[in-house]
């Protein structure tokens, strides 16, 4: 129920600054100048130090029960007209975060440049620094209009090779949308880059590759890691990066023979050719591979010989270079010649055919049937066509019902 | 479902969300005192903090049966440093590397595995929307998603529970994410648009009956007739806007008190106000016909109207500004004083006695933009597709120019959106404002790729969670089910 | 009594799936059939993974699944295919479409 006494002003009330209010709130539309004396003394008067707030001082006269709540309130209200106004708009080309009124409380109106820390009790998370608008058209340019690999491109901008794609993929999207006249959120765009950190393109290609926008060689740990090995070996023994996978998936150790002498980068291209096989051990479902050396297992393989090379002739930079880019050139032919063998034995399965007559294209299958297949009594998981006498797990708990995934 | 995800001040607890409350909230979060906890109670307030942050709109079954004790990580690995050793180096000695001196060594920081705990929750869709900023808190992102503007790879995707697979594209529309994001309308916005309303409603109406009088006329001449109204109109009520724009502007500056107290001040933010403020008076129809070449003339008009009345204003308003000097510094403390205890409106309503005082100390600012400023402004607006005559402009008055003729394109006054228009960003938002870095955003379109699932790396966890390492360490024992 | 090569129907509602089934021709749609040659799925599917250029020109496709062996053998011991069936076995190529002749 509104308040109905407070209506008019109680002159030796502790109420009154409310009630002024409340009247002000009424002749809202007039803004009379006549209200500004009698509420700057109200107020003043009901916030010096020496009027504490006590539970019967509320605006609550009879209720009796304590107004804890409207005190916290209270108290929030105040800090968000006074510590936390700070934080009402962003300050274009640095971060404001709670964190960082503090720090400019600390170290002075500059604060901790660099430590852009959102949660002020989670000093694990960090707010990450995103690619600003000029460095992704370059991206762009550079793998749809010049063609560079997306693996060159990676290493020169220091951008992780997933992101390169989706970042062409964005901006591909973007150019789209301008060619049709869609309406941008360009203000908002603006807001975000100018409140968010931000890598910004460098026109020199050194400084670039010097300060990468992210770690571009992580390398997953694996499964087969996590456990924690007591595995004796003499100190005379070369023990390296390739036993350790092997100790790890409990593969018979090298011989002394074995040792091919293989960059990684050579690895990875004949695995990508079929040349290569990685090596399994275990038999019938218990068969997995031997781990293979992080070497094998980064994303950028090819770095790890660029820099012992560089390490090795130090004067003929150049050359180096030279031949890191024709290793380069030899790797994305790899790659591709394994997407190009991927696709063509998925097309030699599927009989693509397109009658006249039809607006409709029809995939014919090969499947086959037979004992293996359909098992003896015809109900083997693996047998063509929907299966009868077992009841589908769409309806069943536990079961995920919504999409797990949409084709592009 | 029903929302338990209300901010209480009372038993505060984080939410995904980007009000004040939350931020309140937030700041004031303290490192829990554990020590008298046992084992249990510790994983117990441990799980039930975070859970109120981390999905509180999934349901604690579903929830269990999503979370997963193994951590995703990675180790960022240097090639030099493999290049250099084959890993012998590290089994050298007696199976821990060689005793190396101080500096040599590396120091390995620790990988926050537990801060992972919630990592499963990111992939959901309205989650993934919220971190995007694309929504100021999941609860809408929900909403966006269950109402149908969210697309993933193209398709209406209206699960907000859809897990997303690296390399999914998700879209929300434009206008939805603007209205999140976006500053609310204040009640002078609200009335703007209704009052544009009525009069687009009466002019249709009025266009209508002369059609049907007309009916025997040219079918061209029925187009015509309503926009040359309209344009012979403006000029008139020219007087009558300005003096509406100068009650405005107070308004504005009411509104942006706080906002100018703080280190936001542009130094020629008047000039844009300016500049914003004409835009305002340009009609709708023709921002959305495109028809920019009409606007820009309009607005030229407008400027030179409001330049004249300005200097007349300048003169008496220098004289008021050294009378009232003082006063506003007084009515300034008083109003500091007067936030302090009453409620957000209370204030608003005390502080409107010093708006004149502060109108005229802005309107003062405003005149700071130099003659040749608002002559480049007017050949801009004049003939957009002809070069700007800049020799006479010093360079931050050509970045403004640039800033203000961009911002007249892209960021027009339209009192048919939902939110406030020029856009600008809501209160506190830059507070939460981060992207983390397993999705990849483009802003312009609102769209983002989930680029890969969130990883833990040394010193570094990639799911956003509010608390340390020692609550998330309890919730995830508590999820280990080792009570 | 016939065999005939038929379709039986699956999936839900407005979500129809069929199994290409041998089966005696009294039996009923659903029954337990001799045996399944197959699948098809009559709802056409959009094409994915194209480029901008490819997906002008793309046709929806409709998806079947087909042991033509066993088809081949089943149509050599004089199983009937129904007509839906026929079709989809002269995509297949195992027998001459047939034309459409009014009488």
């Amino acid at each position: 129920m509104p308040p109905r006494i407070h209506s008019q002003i109680i002159p030796n009330s502790l109420l009154s600054c409310r009630s002024s209010a409340s009247q002000t709130s009424t002749h809202s539309s007039l803004p009379s100048p006549s209200c500004a004396p009698l509420s700057k003394l109200s107020c003043s008067r009901h916030s010096t130090p020496s009027a504490p707030h006590l539970p019967q001082q509320s605006s609550r006269s009879f209720s009796s029960t304590p107004t804890t709540q409207t005190r916290l309130r209270e108290t929030m209200f105040q800090w968000l007209t006074t510590e936390g106004s700070e934080l009402k708009s962003h300050i274009p080309g640095t971060t404001n975060y709670i964190t960082d009124g503090r720090n400019r409380k600390k170290f002075g109106p500059e604060g901790l440049p660099g430590d852009s820390k959102p949660f002020p009790l989670n000093p694990h998370f960090k707010s990450e620094r995103i690619l600003s608008e000029e460095l992704r058209n370059d991206i762009y340019q550079r793998v749809v209009v010049k063609k560079q690999s997306v693996r060159a491109v990676s290493t020169d901008t220091g951008v992780d090779m997933r992101r390169v794609a989706a970042v062409c993929r964005l901006v591909e999207l973007e150019n789209q949308w301008r060619e049709q006249g869609k309406p941008l959120a360009l203000p908002y765009a603006r807001a975000v880059h100018e409140m968010v950190p931000t890598t910004k393109l460098q026109r020199d290609a050194r400084l670039q590759r010097e300060r990468p926008h992210e770690q571009i060689n992580d390398l997953p740990a694996h499964r087969l890691t996590d456990a924690q090995i007591f595995y004796p070996v003499s100190e005379s023994r070369q023990f390296t990066r390739v036993d350790a996978g092997r100790v790890f998936s409990a593969a018979p150790a090298r011989l002394r023979g074995d040792d091919q002498g293989d960059q990684p980068w050579e690895v990875v291209r004949d695995l990508n050719l079929g040349e290569r096989r990685i090596e399994a051990v275990g038999k019938g479902d218990g068969e997995q591979r031997v781990l293979q050396p992080a070497d094998v297992r980064i994303p950028h393989p090819h770095l790890i010989t660029l820099e012992s090379e560089r390490a090795a002739n130090p004067d003929s930079l150049r050359d180096v270079w030279r031949a890191h880019e024709k290793r380069l050139k030899e790797g994305n032919e790899a790659e591709e010649k394994r997407k190009q063998r991927k696709q063509e034995a998925r097309d030699r399965q599927v009989f693509r055919i397109q009658p006249k007559s039809s607006r409709f294209e029809f995939r014919i299958k090969d499947v086959v049937v037979s004992k293996e297949t359909t098992g003896t009594d015809g109900r083997n998981a693996k047998a063509p066509g929907r299966r009868y006498g077992v009841p589908r797990s769409d309806r069943k708990k536990g079961q995920v019902k919504i999409p797990t995934h949409v084709l592009v | 479902m029903r929302n338990r995800a209300t901010t209480t001040l009372k038993y505060p607890k984080i939410r995904q969300s980007w009000s004040k409350w939350n931020l309140y909230n937030l700041q004031r979060l303290r490192e829990r005192a554990v020590k008298r906890q046992t084992f249990f109670q510790q994983k117990w307030s441990a799980k039930s903090l975070t859970r109120a942050y981390h999905g509180e709109q999934v349901r604690e079954s579903q929830w269990e049966r999503m979370f997963n004790r193994r951590v995703r990580s990675v180790i960022p690995m240097n090639p030099r440093r493999m290049a250099a050793d084959d890993g012998s180096a590290t089994a050298a000695g007696r199976g821990a590397g060689l005793d190396a001196t101080e500096g040599e060594r590396n120091i390995v920081q620790e990988t926050p595995y537990t801060s992972m705990t919630y990592a499963p929750l990111e992939r959901r869709l309205d989650v993934a929307i919220f971190r995007a900023l694309f929504a100021s808190s999941t609860r809408q992102a929900r909403q966006f998603v269950v109402h149908g503007a969210v697309t993933v790879n193209g398709k209406k995707m209206r699960f907000p529970g859809y897990l997303l697979n690296p390399g999914d594209m998700f879209q929300v529309d434009p206008e939805r994410v603007m209205f999140a994001t976006g500053a609310p309308k204040n009640k002078y916005d609200r009335r703007e648009a209704r009052l544009e309303k009525k009069l687009a409603a009466k002019a249709e109406a009025e266009a209508a009956e002369k059609a049907g009088e007309e009916a025997a006329e040219e079918a061209k001449e029925n187009e015509a007739t309503p926009e040359s109204e309209t344009k012979e109109s403006e000029p008139l009520d020219t007087r009558k806007t300005l003096q509406q724009m100068i009650a405005q502007a107070k308004n504005i500056m009411a509104d942006n008190k706080t906002v100018m107290a703080g280190k936001r001040k542009q130094e020629l933010r008047g000039f844009q106000k300016a500049v914003r403020r004409v835009m305002s008076r340009s009609s709708i129809t023709d921002t959305q016909a495109g028809n920019l070449e009409a606007q820009f003339s309009e607005i030229l008009t407008l400027l030179n109207a409001k330049q004249a009345s300005r200097r007349e204003a300048q003169n008496k308003k220098s004289e008021s500004e050294t009378t009232e000097g003082p006063e506003a510094t007084e009515t300034k403390a008083t109003e500091a004083e007067a936030t302090k205890d009453a409620e957000a409106p209370e204030s608003a309503e005390a502080s409107k006695p010093a708006e004149p005082a502060e109108g005229a100390a802005a309107a003062a600012n405003e005149d700071k933009p130099t003659d040749a400023l608002t002559e480049a402004f007017r050949q801009a607006t004049l003939n957009p597709e002809k070069e700007v005559d800049v020799s006479e402009l010093s360079w931050t008055e050509i970045d403004v120019l640039k800033r203000a003729l961009v911002q007249l394109r892209d960021n027009p006054v339209d009192t048919s959106k939902p939110y406030a228009t020029p856009w600008r960003p809501r209160d506190y938002m830059n507070a939460f404002a981060f992207i983390p870095r397993y999705l990849e955003v483009n802003q312009n379109i609102c769209a983002a790729v989930y680029v890969r699932h969130p990883v833990a790396r040394p010193g570094f966890s990639e799911v956003p969670t509010p608390y340390g390492e020692e609550t998330s360490t309890g919730a995830y024992h508590w999820y280990l089910r080792r009570r | 009594m016939v065999v005939r090569i038929r379709l039986s129907r699956f999936g839900n509602k407005h979500q129809p799936f069929y199994n290409i089934v041998v089966a005696q021709a009294r039996t009923a749609r659903d029954s337990k059939p001799l045996e399944v040659i197959g699948t098809f799925n009559p709802l056409p599917q959009q094409p994915t993974n194209l480029s901008n250029e490819e997906a002008k020109s793309a046709r929806p496709y409709k998806d079947i699944a087909l042991d033509k062996a066993r088809a081949s053998y089943w149509l050599g011991v004089g199983a009937q295919p129904s007509d839906s069936v026929w079709r989809i076995l002269s995509l297949a190529g195992l027998v001459q479409p047939k034309t459409h002749t009014p009488k």
